[in-house]
């Protein structure tokens, strides 16, 4: 349609003459034999194949932050080709700034997708939506694969798959593999307005520029998956660098001569309980990942002592099976849950899900064979509750977000299996048993270390974790302490109960009620604590306090303020 | 290394199902970047794109022309025309047959009343050249009053005022080529990145081929600033102060051109006794940059031959708005840079046809910048027109900004405002508000019918926009450019033009004069016009082919010449009588409103790039507006926690006109004495302004002026500026 090469002007036209061997992460260029020049890529149904001559090497952006005035054509251009409405956007200018008036500089920056060598994205989506290319090396998504989990928005370090709450469907950006073929710069290159963003074959160096950088302040390590995009970046910075947006984060300058994120506070620390705020879009999985844990820890436990009976393998099943259909209602396609085991060569988030069919399936059909006696199902599932756990920690041990990335995550979950678990087996099964009560016990204590670890190593960080101690030990520093206060209470009782022989359904009861509470209150935290290794934003577009604030007072229902009503 | 290849889908593209690609010139801003709507299968206009082979953007659009084919068919479009007696009663639709009547009659029975001057028009930058031209026929030689004028008093005026008192007419002397000649560039309140990108982008692009030394002052440490190599963050207001500075240096040191103020200019010893009293010194006292950057600067211009100025509103808003023009034009003219490659006093203008509107609309005088005050051109246009030249006033009647006070006293009974909203983009609204509620009878003539001045209005006519219509606009650089009709008309809304020259109709004596159907007719009339001894504005040359094809022509083309003019006064012959330029003595007088124990901070306004005046369409374009959607305030850091302020929170600020609402942003951009709040809301900045009045342009001061800062309750202070935003 609107492809048309002729009617463009130069600047906008690809000119990679030669290219390079090896990219500086020491991965060929080229992706694929010499004299293979690929498929089609099938844009819109059609089999041509493009007449670029270098539609087989790794494409990159190349980004003159000196040169970026925040002009927003790169964003319009994008949003105008792909037809975005204004909530979304597959490129987005965010800033940085830094000094005192008048020697004050803003360094804008400009990011879409990196297509990265390692594309953790590709890795991470369960439903393989994602299809890395040999042609120009482009990372494209397919919405209509995708059942929204949003997963992929997770994982990649720069906040560029795009979860459409209002469709349910993540979209990112497809490189304009069309104009590429065509020998057409990307529309975002080519409307820049400022003469920063250009596009080539990655460490082409653009003509009167000299830098291709890896790195450049704000930009998240470029060792997490190799992105492919380069930097130039000549003006002397200052040694501290803040952003405008909510997030508690700033960039200064380390002994590497590398800026780090650390801790900007932003506000007056004030302690508060901020109940509220606990809800989030992640609710579902609040439930979804302590039911699970309560089950493997139930299952497991009453395996141990001997109380497999019939009530227990239900009560699992039925735990399982409420957080399998809670997990589905995080879904933005939720009828498409089935697509969730699709990519179990390289998701942990497939392999989580089908150990936990597995697991649950494996106790049902236990259920049912031990009414004719065969019991191997029983034993089939301790493994499958054990693969469950592993790949639900590998989910959340992410480099994108670094407050889950430390071995807090397993604590965390293994911790609240055992006392989630044991609390319900003492409930259901035999109360009397002091194992049971020992196993809280060191339920408890296992989280208790891995929070005292946890939060020693958030406080010095150089990292977006800084940030969510900051916010745990502020905004949430009551519920915090509630939360330990609860556990410590649990681990006392729990302690008197075997010391004075105290056994009824009544302690039973306070001990679960108190359990779950705690854990609530922490899984809840969990999710809403974590602060990403993003772009830096704007101060109303990519702000996601404004974005909160819009949906709060109202403003965002004008779908012109570009800020979705729902948040997934 | 590469994954996930098996059994795909093939790849989908947004694809908008253009089918065909029809020519324009953007109706944002007066770059005048030349486009292509791109039409779909049923007609309707689904995108843009630039055009490679245009001389002024070769194919580069900011964001606002990207998203620009979304404004036709956007919320509050006017549908149908719309009466009312009073403003407080219920709107009825009507055809426009009876709107027009209605119309007529009205006006003509408060003129029978009280008298010709009774009702006034307040026109706009924003319509074609070939309607302008038709309002300046109907206004001057039916309706007959003399309280005609158009909003580019609030925004060019000082540039026109300023050059006519320079060079004898207004008309930008220089180009945007001129970057790719120049060896300095001084930007005078002008933030290109921000708000003429395009041109920003000429500039940056004659940069990579070769370096020349930016000069930026401005009082915000904008992105221009911060490209530029030297920023001089003056205090408000005090502009003159400084190039009255810059001129006593370059004196001072020898680097005038003498022969050229020997042979082109006069006023030569008056204006140098006046700038013998602005040395570095006793200057820096008054405009905040110290003495040596002063000296630097002034020697860096005066040794750079050629070296350029540009300015934009830091110049114009401003109580000595027309001084600082004619001060930039003196210092041009001493160092010899009128009419060179890469030397020249350029102003960057506000609106896509803030020229054509300065050339042939007629408010401040009669059309091809002819004067009232001058018989022989009363008598020409009288005779060209069939009017008798005594029907004409013989001097300019009320600018805009005094057209409101003169309904204030009650001298204006009605008021015709066209494809303006003085509600939101007029200094000190309280004042406006009042004001329009006096009206006996307000028409309002707007593509959108939420424009908020329609809430003061008796009668709303729905108008046509942009490639709805055809027609031309002259850019920045006299480079008229067209747009052709393109796109199907919205509703029942009917072009501009079309509803000047059916008006017109209604007056008895339009029958002896000649009102052209087509935009093109009006054209060939205005050629004719054009055409003349020592016509500087002279378009005759012109053909709508001929300006399509080659994507724009610069003014003067007269009949017979191959191509524009890219520069004026080449010749050093100007447009006074003796062909000679004056030199200014330019008093510098201190009248601001400056900030007090009381109303501690200097409020400043401007503009932000995703928006275009008072957010009537970029309000409605998400893909713009979500980059400001509500009102917001840059403040200083040190001074906030002074105050109290925290990041995003909203603060009231008070004036000693009103207050307003909005949120903090914080930032060093600002210093610790200013907040800065971009013009474009409704309900915000214009709330809090006092616009004194240039004296010579009449253009508000819309800059400079003091303020206080109130806490407010946080989800009250949200909810009233929600209320405050319909779109």
């Amino acid at each position: 349609m609107s492809l048309d090469p002729q009617h463009e002007a130069t600047y906008a036209q690809l000119a990679d003459a030669n290219s390079q061997i090896t990219n500086q992460y020491g991965s060929p260029i080229t992706l694929l034999p010499e004299g293979d020049q690929g498929r089609s890529l099938q844009i819109n149904g059609s089999n041509e194949i493009g007449t670029n001559p270098n539609r087989t090497k790794q494409h990159a952006f190349h980004f003159t932050a000196d040169n970026c005035i925040g002009c927003h054509a790169c964003e319009a251009a994008c949003s105008e080709k792909n037809d975005l409405a204004p909530h979304l956007s597959f490129r987005s200018v965010g800033y940085i700034e830094s000094g005192t008036f008048p020697d004050y500089q803003r360094v804008n920056l400009s990011m879409a997708c990196n297509h990265c060598d390692d594309p953790v994205c590709l890795k991470g989506c369960p439903t393989r939506a994602y299809t890395k290319h040999p042609e120009y090396g482009a990372v494209i998504q397919d919405p209509d694969i995708c059942f929204g989990c949003g997963y992929c928005t997770w994982v990649c370090p720069y906040n560029a798959p795009q979860l459409d709450p209002m469709n349910g469907q993540v979209e990112k950006c497809n490189m304009c593999v069309d104009r590429l073929e065509v020998g057409l710069k990307p529309a975002c290159v080519s409307a820049c307005v400022g003469n920063a963003l250009d596009f080539g074959v990655v460490e082409n160096v653009p003509a009167s520029r000299e830098q291709t950088e890896t790195q450049i302040p704000g930009f998240p390590d470029p060792e997490i998956t190799k992105p492919n995009i380069r930097f130039q970046q000549t003006k002397a910075l200052p040694l501290e660098l803040t952003r405008t947006d909510s997030a508690r984060v700033k960039y200064k300058k380390g002994a590497d001569d590398q800026y780090q994120p650390t801790l900007d506070p932003k506000s007056s620390g004030k302690r508060e309980w901020n109940w509220k705020k606990l809800i989030s879009r992640e609710n579902p999985l609040v439930v979804f990942t302590l039911l699970t844990q309560c089950a493997i820890g139930f299952f497991t436990l009453a395996v141990a002592t001997n109380q497999l009976t019939d009530a227990v393998a239900l009560v699992t099943c039925v735990l399982v099976g409420i957080g399998m259909l809670m997990s589905t209602k995080h879904l933005g396609k939720p009828l498409r849950f089935y697509r969730g085991f699709n990519n179990l060569r390289h998701s942990n988030l497939s392999r989580e899900a089908l150990a936990t069919v597995l697991f649950g399936g494996s106790v049902g059909l236990h259920l049912l064979c031990s009414q004719i006696g065969l019991y191997t199902f029983g034993y089939v599932a301790i493994p499958c509750a054990v693969a469950v756990l592993y790949f639900m920690i590998r989910c959340y041990t992410i480099p994108a977000r670094p407050f889950w990335n430390h071995w807090q995550t397993s604590t965390a979950f293994g911790g609240a299996a055992l006392t989630t678990g044991s609390c319900l087996l003492l409930l259901i099964g035999n109360n009397t048993d002091p194992i049971i009560y020992i196993a809280l016990i060191l339920g408890v204590v296992t989280e208790l270390i891995g929070l005292v670890f946890h939060a020693r190593r958030n406080r010095s960080s150089n990292s977006e974790a800084a940030a969510s101690h900051y916010e745990q030990s502020t905004t949430f520093a009551k519920t915090h302490v509630c939360r330990i206060v609860l556990m410590a209470c649990v681990c006392i009782s729990a302690a008197v109960t075997v010391l004075f022989g105290w056994f009824n359904v009544w302690i039973a009861l306070i001990l679960i009620s108190l359990v779950f509470t705690a854990e609530f209150i922490g899984r809840s935290m969990f999710y809403v604590l974590v602060t990403p290794t993003t772009m830096p934003g704007a101060f109303f577009w990519r702000n996601k306090g404004f974005e909160e604030h819009a949906r709060e007072t109202g403003l965002a229902d004008n779908p012109n303020v570009g800020v979705a009503r729902i948040s997934h | 290394m590469l994954f996930g290849r098996r059994r795909k889908n093939p790849i989908k593209m947004a694809d908008k199902g253009v089918t065909e690609w029809k020519y324009a010139t953007c109706g944002y801003c007066s770059v005048g970047c030349s486009l292509e709507i791109g039409l779909n299968e049923s007609k309707q206009p689904v995108t843009t794109r630039g055009v490679a082979t245009a001389p002024v953007n070769q194919g580069k659009l900011c964001i606002k022309g990207l998203t620009e084919a979304q404004i036709f068919d956007a919320v509050g479009r006017g549908r149908e025309p719309k009466l009312r007696d009073r403003i407080y009663g219920v709107w009825r639709e009507t055809d426009w047959d009876t709107a027009l009547d209605d119309v007529a009659s009205k006006l003509k029975a408060i003129q029978d009343k009280h008298g010709r001057d009774s009702v006034a028009v307040i026109s706009t930058g924003q319509i074609m050249t070939e309607e302008f031209y038709t309002l300046g026929k109907l206004v001057r030689g039916l309706i007959g009053t003399n309280n005609y004028d158009g909003n580019t008093t609030l925004c060019m005026a000082s540039a026109v005022a300023g050059y006519k008192r320079s060079f004898g007419s207004d008309g930008p002397p220089g180009c945007y080529d001129d970057f790719q000649h120049t060896n300095c560039l001084l930007a005078l309140g002008s933030n290109l990145p921000e708000q003429h990108p395009i041109i920003y982008w000429r500039v940056k692009e004659a940069l990579e081929k070769r370096k020349f030394p930016i000069v930026c002052v401005d009082p915000r440490v904008t992105m221009f600033a911060q490209m530029a190599d030297i920023h001089l963050p003056i205090t408000p207001g005090t502009d003159l102060v400084l190039l009255n500075s810059l001129a006593y240096v370059i004196l001072e040191d020898g680097l005038e051109d003498r022969t050229y103020i020997d042979a082109h200019t006069n006023g030569f010893a008056e204006f140098a006794a006046e700038v013998e009293r602005y040395d570095p010194v006793s200057a820096a006292k008054i405009c905040g940059i110290d003495e040596d950057s002063i000296r630097t600067v002034a020697r860096l211009y005066g040794q750079a031959k050629p070296a350029m100025s540009i300015w934009t509103m830091g110049i114009n808003q401003s109580t000595h708005g027309t001084d600082g023009v004619c001060a930039i034009n003196n210092l041009n003219l001493i160092t010899g840079n009128i009419g060179k490659p890469g030397g020249t006093s350029l102003s960057i203008t506000g609106q896509c046809n803030a020229m054509g509107t300065r050339e042939w609309s007629a408010c401040s005088g009669l059309p091809g910048y002819r004067q009232l005050e001058n018989p022989k051109h009363r008598e020409e246009v009288g005779r060209f027109w069939n009017v008798d030249p005594a029907f004409f006033p013989t001097e300019r009647g009320l600018f805009q900004t005094d057209i409101f006070p003169a309904i204030e006293t009650g001298q204006i009974k009605g008021l015709w405002i066209v494809a303006t909203n003085p509600m939101t983009s007029m200094p000190n609204s309280p004042r406006i508000r009042k004001t329009l509620e006096k009206l006996e009878y307000c028409i309002v003539q707007d593509a959108y019918e939420d424009v908020e001045c329609t809430k003061f209005a008796h009668a709303y006519l729905p108008a046509a926009v942009w490639a709805e219509k055809e027609g031309c606009f002259t850019n920045t650089e006299r480079r008229v450019n067209l747009t052709r009709a393109s796109v199907p008309r919205f509703a029942n809304s009917r072009p501009d033009g079309w509803i000047f020259s059916n008006l017109a109709k209604r007056w008895e004596h339009s029958t002896q004069m000649n009102f052209p159907e087509s935009s093109e007719g009006i054209f060939e009339e205005m050629k004719l016009l054009s055409q003349g001894e020592k016509r500087m504005l002279d378009i005759s040359g012109m053909t709508y082919d001929k300006i399509e094809s080659t994507r724009g022509i610069q003014w003067p083309m007269p009949e017979g010449r191959a191509s524009g003019t890219a520069r004026l006064y080449t010749d050093g012959v100007f447009q006074f009588l003796d062909g000679k330029a004056k030199l200014l003595a330019l008093p510098y007088v201190e009248n601001n409103e400056r900030p007090t124990n009381d109303f501690p901070f200097w409020l400043n306004s401007g503009r932000v790039v995703e928006h275009f005046h008072t957010r009537t369409k970029t309000g409605k374009v998400g893909n713009c507006n979500k980059f400001s959607p509500t009102p917001y305030m840059e403040m200083n850091p040190d001074a906030a926690k002074e105050q109290g302020v925290e990041h995003m929170s909203y603060v009231r600020l008070v004036s000693k006109r009103g207050d307003a609402v909005v949120m903090v942003q914080l930032t060093q951009r600002v210093p610790r004495d200013m907040v800065f709040i971009p013009f474009h809301f409704h309900e915000c900045v214009n709330r809090l302004t006092l616009g004194l009045l240039d004296p010579y342009s009449r253009q508000p001061a819309f800059k400079q002026c003091a303020v206080r800062l109130e806490p407010i309750a946080q989800d009250e202070a949200a909810k009233w500026n929600q209320q405050l935003r319909d779109f």
